[in-house]
């Protein structure tokens, strides 16, 4: 099928490119068609781009190993995970955190002091969803501590059925302390801002990366490539970025229809949609 | 005299302040909570809460009504009568309302063979029940009980088991022990409603049901009776629900934003039990 595009209209200035990994850069162990390839090409061509995942049990370090052996050359700051979000939080705020993560996970955060807590930082971490963790956390969210969860997913598919997510014990912190959890992994909002700060794209920056009041048109011109129609394109879209929806991985047929605004592209993977991306700027 | 406690000087003004504490309802039943309210519960069995002892042999002797609501389920009912009396309490099994009667009873009126997490030592209170291919999930005050392991067990018993039900004796938040809070019951509700989009059957306080039960057994009317206890959503608020004055000790779990809730306004906030109960006895004259 031909590649269909919506709203990209030619003479498009993209200042930034998100991608998804799992279903969009590769499904399983093998690259998507000619990805390894489309990739050294939006490499050249000097555009911004980060690949950004909400996986919480994989570091970063075990993430590029993987990606290498499936045939891309990934380097650690190009990868942009909810972990790296959940870390610039706690850096940005100066806070010191409580881990709530599995020990694989806290590799991302080594650096940062977890001496007398002052937040509360949730992920996917069921050896510490046990009840004296949750009283410690929820003491300290009593103290004061400021609540952070990576994402609030309800449960998750493993071998053996479904098993409970983080979002049931930082709902059950909420509960108990009143408080209300700031979720910074994807596809909040919160996210997306930090991944653009770090391209230096930030909402609050205009053209020129001066800081203003405004929401910026630097936003809109950012695109962020996906298979997950909900959590990758609409989430992106309600930033005000363009999504493209690729038919790859968890893609299933009318997908596009699913949601409102459509994409503003939708291309069969994403080689042809950083062909279309490429397009478009040579103009 | 009156038998007021109060200084002669101060009979006119206090005995003013006292006849407002029973809104001028003729109060003949008194609902007390437990622990924050009669003791104060630690690892070493806890102690008295100073005055509480004296203040229900007061009710007492004054010929009061009175009823034992406590949503505690970490040991059985005569286990805590026996706790209490070594603090120096007097009172019976029968005084003590607590929610294992009536889950038992919801448990076999619809059917329903539950997983427990409960602790250990309250399971004496469910025996006899059938508790194979579980239907349902009863939660208690369970603490290390509430492991990711049970409550994951718990998770798909809901899931999988058509018309499965969720239980939770109570839905409060946290319970003062020792000399901090931990959490109770009700974030766990929370955490399996959350990620099963059910809502759980609460029976307890503050269940309008429970107290009903506690004052139907008084054969007692709401407009005479009237609740103490130190959660001000649990016992307050539902009390109130029913109909009773409901009123707040600074005692137990009580925290100073509770006196400025968004939906709950006590009937009347002391210090203790003892002050309530001596300003209610005065309020005699």
């Amino acid at each position: 099928g031909a590649t269909k595009a919506i709203t990209m209209q030619r003479g498009l200035r993209v200042r930034g490119v998100l991608l998804d990994l799992s279903g969009t850069l590769h499904v399983e162990d093998t690259p998507t068609p000619r990805a390894v390839e489309a990739m050294a090409r939006l490499k050249s061509s000097g555009i911004p781009f980060r690949f950004i995942t909400n996986t919480t049990k994989e570091p970063k370090c075990e993430l590029l190993a993987r990606l290498g052996r499936i045939g891309f050359t990934v380097g650690e700051e190009e990868v942009f995970t909810s972990l790296t979000a959940a870390r610039r939080v706690v850096e940005r705020e100066k806070l010191r955190p409580l881990l709530l993560l599995e020990d694989s996970a806290k590799r991302d955060f080594e650096g940062v002091s977890t001496d007398e807590p002052n937040s509360v930082v949730v992920g996917l971490a069921p050896t510490h969803f046990n009840y004296a963790t949750m009283n410690q956390a929820f003491g300290l969210l009593m103290a004061g501590a400021r609540l952070i969860a990576i994402h609030k997913s309800k449960y998750f598919k493993t071998l053996d059925g479904l098993s409970l997510g983080p979002g049931p014990f930082v709902t059950a912190l909420e509960y108990a302390s009143g408080k209300t959890a700031t979720v910074v992994g994807k596809p909040e909002r919160a996210f997306y801002e930090c991944v653009l700060r770090e391209m230096g794209l930030g909402l609050d920056m205009d053209a020129d990366g001066n800081n203003c009041n405004v929401t910026s048109s630097s936003v809109g011109e950012c695109v962020m490539i996906g298979d997950d129609v909900s959590l990758d394109v609409h989430g992106s879209q309600s930033l005000g970025m363009k999504g493209i929806l690729v038919k790859t991985g968890k893609y299933r047929e009318g997908d596009e229809s699913t949601i409102s605004p459509p994409p503003a592209a939708v291309c069969n993977n994403l080689a042809e949609a950083v062909d279309l991306i490429l397009g478009l700027s040579a103009s | 005299g009156c038998g007021c406690e109060i200084k002669p000087r101060l009979l006119g003004l206090a005995c003013m302040r006292m006849s407002s504490i029973t809104k001028g309802r003729r109060i003949s039943a008194v609902l007390l909570d437990i622990t924050g309210v009669l003791y104060e519960s630690s690892a070493g069995g806890g102690r008295e809460i100073p005055g509480s002892v004296g203040a229900v042999e007061s009710l007492r002797k004054a010929g009061y009504k009175l009823k034992f609501c406590t949503n505690e389920s970490q040991i059985t009912r005569k286990a805590l009568v026996s706790k209490l009396r070594k603090h120096g309490f007097s009172l019976t099994e029968e005084e003590v309302h607590s929610p294992a009667p009536a889950c038992r009873r919801y448990l076999l009126d619809n059917g329903l063979r539950p997983y427990l997490i409960v602790h250990p030592s309250a399971l004496a209170d469910y025996e006899g029940l059938d508790t194979t291919s579980p239907n349902a999930v009863v939660l208690g005050d369970a603490t290390d009980e509430l492991s990711y392991p049970n409550l994951n067990k718990a998770f798909r018993i809901l899931m999988n088991q058509p018309g499965s039900k969720l239980i939770s004796l109570g839905k409060s938040r946290y319970y003062q022990e020792g000399d901090s809070l931990t959490l109770d019951v009700g974030p766990f509700m929370k955490a399996l409603e959350y990620a099963t989009n059910l809502e759980a059957e609460v029976i307890g306080k503050p269940s309008k049901t429970f107290f009903s039960s506690a004052l139907q057994d008084l054969e007692v009317e709401p407009e005479n009776a009237m609740m103490i206890g130190d959660d001000v959503v649990s016992d307050v608020g539902g009390a109130q629900s029913c109909g009773m004055l409901g009123f707040l000790v600074r005692t137990g779990k009580y925290r100073v934003e509770d006196e400025n809730h968004a939906t709950v306004k006590p009937d009347g906030i002391f210090d203790n039990l003892s002050q309530a109960i001596q300003l209610l006895l005065g309020s005699k004259c």
